[in-house]
């Protein structure tokens, strides 16, 4: 076989499965549309020599490895950056805009998707004034070391990743008015025992609890957001206490001034490549759609494999785990290892990944959103943001008859604009299946060209001539 | 589970939805619509052209799958005297070109009416359509559509360089000149099946969505009901064909004869919203190219005979792109938004298969659109209406009638014994 392996998404799975096919010397192609690697978790600092001290020193210990790692086989390893996916040629080639606007087509033997996952973006009454921002993007901003968010800081949303991110802001300097968990504490306390499958992160996260505590600041369980006001930025934001189905008690509303806005709701994989190439998938009890993956992260197509959030969210210590099994996999592929030592090396990140999933499990559980989450938006909030539908039109399209996502679609324009609905499509399929009972009511079909191209960039088109060893 | 219905529907397309609005004006059938949507279904693909004229010479759409054509006949007649060349207009009959007419005179009232009696605007825009002529191939082929459609003088118009130049700035001064189709105009495609739709459900038809017909109930040589996957039985007095690409498995469970109505496959582009720069529909001899009311730019399409296939191909989306470059040269610095691809329903003779079958009763066909199911969907759904209730027809049926092929009894008619 003539044709290297390529990787598509430079995040801690992508990154972990090029050192592992480079420490069997095999070389790779790892494509990545940022300017830097390590995807959203571990891209590190936008600009050299920026300490980012406050991020807490077991992060940048990770950090640091993954990038040395990756250092000591970079040899064996043809990074593309600034490189995005846009579309696949059914499961042989890749069609690949560069840093030049030019689209290629990129041909592979052994493929490895890891683009990762974006945010749920949840709407309300305010949520597209400027000021709000979801909870995942103002992490990035503090990790770019550049930009800061305006204090104060308020942060709604459910998880882990709350704390953790209020941490970090007070770390950097900026004030956090308050935490607000949409989730009951006895919720979490149930899962104590489950959530000790990573007993350092169990501990970690009480730390965090602590430090919040001896900073001064606020942890509200079982409290949610219901609205944000502002005259062309936000200025304040109302929350109030959620009932066991996250349905708001207005009665106990309280507004809290505010310049940012953090939502963290969780996270959607990135299917729009897995899914042109026909690969199978499912739904996940928080009703998204995630690729399915086999022991070895292969998908239906065996030469095809997936690893990180694109086949369920699990972070980032997962996505190296799975990216390793991943290249084991295409290493046996190429029958570069043999079997017996590759079922070995596997059922060690196996037993691994194991404990992250049970894990995660239980944060699952006790993140699990409640129904009251759809009423938040007025008649005349905006859903989709690229089209300007609003929860009226999607209102009254239920109250036509329309019962899946491609009819809604059609019907109000949803996921129609440039975004192709990365940030309708959650809100979509929450009142889909919660107005027809069905599990399955479709998810959007994805188009090339996954991100809108120039014209221009088919001119000089050209297939990659195959890059021999 | 059973259900008792007047009339039921098979698709839910922008043809079974029409059928399924003009019955329920009536309001006193009782009418049911089936419909599962299968990837590649046409309307939701379909540019969304009243291109009357444009499509009846195998301009816009028709432009490619002429070419097409005429290719396979150049290599078929490899060696003979009788070459088939792209200078040679592609006229479909005069049966065609009334039936297509007398739909598009529909539009503007259908517009009103949907929009009065039930809230929905399916963006009908008077465009015209525009024949870009680039050199002389394309002027000799213009003059011939213009010769063979003497009654339709006062529905084209000629533009020079100057007057292209005014009436359509963006297009390339590489241009000549341009022929006109003045009564040729545009509707948004998936709003107009919407708008039928909806109007049908405020009318009483009952709307059964995601679901699969499985198969057709017999009673010697009558069709009697359809079985679902989903909703059970129905039973019904008259079943109508509307399966678009998918008709021919409908018809022989019907009839036990398979109409030749085969998926044919279109490639199309959109770009991202632009301001206006269009004032009208353009077609050139790569392809055609339109602006909708929400200033997408909308590009196609290829003809492939690719079966049920629906995947975006990367050397026919790049010929689409130079195509629309080549026309539009400020495209180049304008974003692709999306492509997709569509299977549209596509007969041997170009022309739509329509009406009852000899020795079936209770069905009727409502199928073959091909490339102009948007633009003829009005006087179908007209048609079907009458036909179901027995009363004289705007047109003559006859040239669109399933019996026109030499139909080979596949299964013979021993499917219709298994009620």
């Amino acid at each position: 076989m003539s044709l290297h392996p390529v990787i598509v998404g430079g995040g801690p799975a992508g990154m972990a499965a090029a050192i592992e096919l480079a420490r069997h010397g095999v070389r790779s192609i790892l494509l990545e549309e940022a300017s830097r690697l390590g995807g959203v978790v571990y891209r590190g600092p936008l600009r050299d020599g920026v300490q980012l001290d406050y991020l807490g020193p077991r992060y940048s210990e990770i950090l640091s490895r993954l990038h040395g790692e990756f250092e000591e086989q970079s040899g064996l390893i043809d990074v593309r950056l600034n490189h995005r996916v846009v579309g696949a040629e059914g499961t042989r080639a890749l069609v690949v805009l560069d840093a030049d606007e030019h689209l290629h087509e990129i041909a592979y033997p052994q493929l490895l998707l890891a683009a990762g996952c974006h945010e749920r973006s949840v709407p309300f009454p305010g949520w597209t004034l400027p000021g709000v921002i979801l909870l995942g993007g103002l992490q990035l901003q503090i990790k770019s070391g550049v930009v800061k968010p305006q204090g104060p800081v308020v942060i709604t949303g459910t998880g882990p990743l709350l704390p953790l991110v209020a941490c970090q802001l007070h770390a950097s300097g900026v004030t956090v008015a308050g935490v607000y968990e949409a989730c009951a504490f006895g919720k979490i306390a149930r899962e104590s025992l489950a959530l000790l499958n990573k007993p350092q992160l169990f501990l970690d996260g009480l730390s965090m609890l602590a430090f919040m505590k001896m900073h001064g600041i606020p942890m509200h369980y079982g409290w949610g957001v219901v609205e944000a006001q502002g005259d062309g930025e936000l200025q304040s934001v109302t929350v109030a206490p959620y009932s066991r189905t996250w349905v708001p008690d207005l009665s106990r509303a309280e507004q809290i001034t505010a310049q940012t806005l953090a939502v963290g709701y969780g996270f959607i994989p990135r299917t729009q490549l897995s899914q042109q190439m026909g690969l199978n998938h499912g739904f996940s009890d928080d009703g998204y759609l995630r690729a399915n993956a086999n022991i070895w992260q292969q998908s239906n197509e065996p030469h095809v494999h997936l690893a990180g959030d694109m086949g369920g969210i699990l972070g980032g210590e997962a996505a190296m785990l799975a990216g390793r099994i991943a290249a084991l996999s295409m290493l046996l592929q190429r029958d570069v290892l043999d079997t017996e030592l590759a079922l070995v090396r596997r059922d060690r990140f196996l037993s691994k990944l194991k404990a992250i999933v049970r894990f995660r499990a239980a944060v699952d559980r006790y993140t699990g959103r409640g129904a009251g989450q759809t009423a938040l938006p007025a008649a005349d909030t905006v859903i989709c943001r690229c089209e300007h539908a609003t929860r009226a039109d999607i209102d009254r399209a239920l109250e036509q008859g329309v019962q899946d996502m491609a009819s809604l679609k059609m019907r109000t324009r949803v996921s129609m604009g440039d975004c192709q609905g990365r940030m309708c499509v959650g809100y979509c399929s929450d009142r889909l299946r919660e107005a027809t009972g069905r599990q399955d009511v479709g998810w959007l079909r994805p188009r090339f060209p996954i991100d809108p191209i120039p014209f221009s960039a088919f001119h000089n088109a050209a297939t990659e001539a195959a890059s021999h060893e | 589970m059973s259900k008792f219905y007047d009339v039921v529907i098979a698709g839910g397309g922008v043809i079974g939805a029409s059928c399924a609005y003009q019955l329920s004006k009536r309001k006193d059938l009782k009418v049911a619509l089936i419909d599962f949507k299968r990837p590649g279904n046409a309307t939701r693909a379909s540019a969304g052209g009243l291109w009357a004229i444009g499509e009846s010479v195998g301009l816009g759409c028709g432009v490619i799958f002429f070419r097409m054509m005429s290719a396979n006949r150049k290599r078929e007649a490899h060696g003979s005297a009788v070459v088939v060349d792209s200078s040679t207009p592609h006229i479909l009959p005069q049966s065609f070109f009334d039936f297509a007419l007398q739909s598009n005179a529909m539009y503007p009232a259908l517009h009103k009416e949907l929009q009065d009696n039930h809230g929905m605007d399916f963006k009908f825009e008077k465009t015209g359509l525009k024949f870009v002529i680039y050199d002389d191939e394309d002027r000799l082929y213009a003059e011939h559509i213009v010769a063979c459609i003497p009654h339709l003088a006062d529905q084209v118009r000629w533009l020079d360089q100057a007057a292209l130049r005014e009436a359509e700035p963006a297009v390339s001064h590489e241009a000549r000149g341009a022929l006109e189709f003045l009564c040729d105009h545009q509707v948004s495609p998936f709003r107009l099946a919407d708008a039928y739709t909806e109007g049908a459900r405020q009318n009483g038809v009952d709307m059964y969505f995601n679901t699969n017909v499985t198969g057709v109930l017999h009673h010697g040589s009558r069709v009697t009901g359809v079985q679902t996957a989903e909703a059970g039985v129905f039973h019904c007095n008259t079943l109508i064909n509307a399966a678009g690409a998918w008709a021919a498995d409908l018809s022989e469970q019907a009839t036990g004869i398979r109409i030749p109505v085969s998926p044919v496959k279109g490639q199309i582009l959109l770009t991202e919203r632009m301001p206006k720069i269009l004032r009208g529909c353009l077609t050139t001899s790569d392809c055609y190219v339109a602006q909708k009311d929400n200033g997408e730019i909308l590009i196609g399409s290829t003809t492939e005979d690719k079966g049920f296939d629906v995947t975006t191909t990367y050397p026919e989306i790049a010929g689409l792109v130079q195509g629309a470059v080549r026309c539009i040269p400020e495209l180049a610095d304008v974003n692709l938004k999306r492509t997709w691809a569509g299977l549209r329903p596509g007969s041997p003779d170009e022309l739509p298969i329509l009406g009852p079958m000899k020795g079936v009763q209770g069905y009727l066909n409502a199928c073959g659109h091909f490339r102009t199911g948007i633009l003829t969907s009005a006087i179908t759904g007209v048609l079907l209406d009458k036909l179901v209730n027995d009363e004289p027809l705007p047109l003559d049926i006859t040239p669109f009638l399933a019996d026109r092929f030499e139909v080979k009894a596949a299964v013979e008619v021993k499917a219709l014994e298994l009620a």
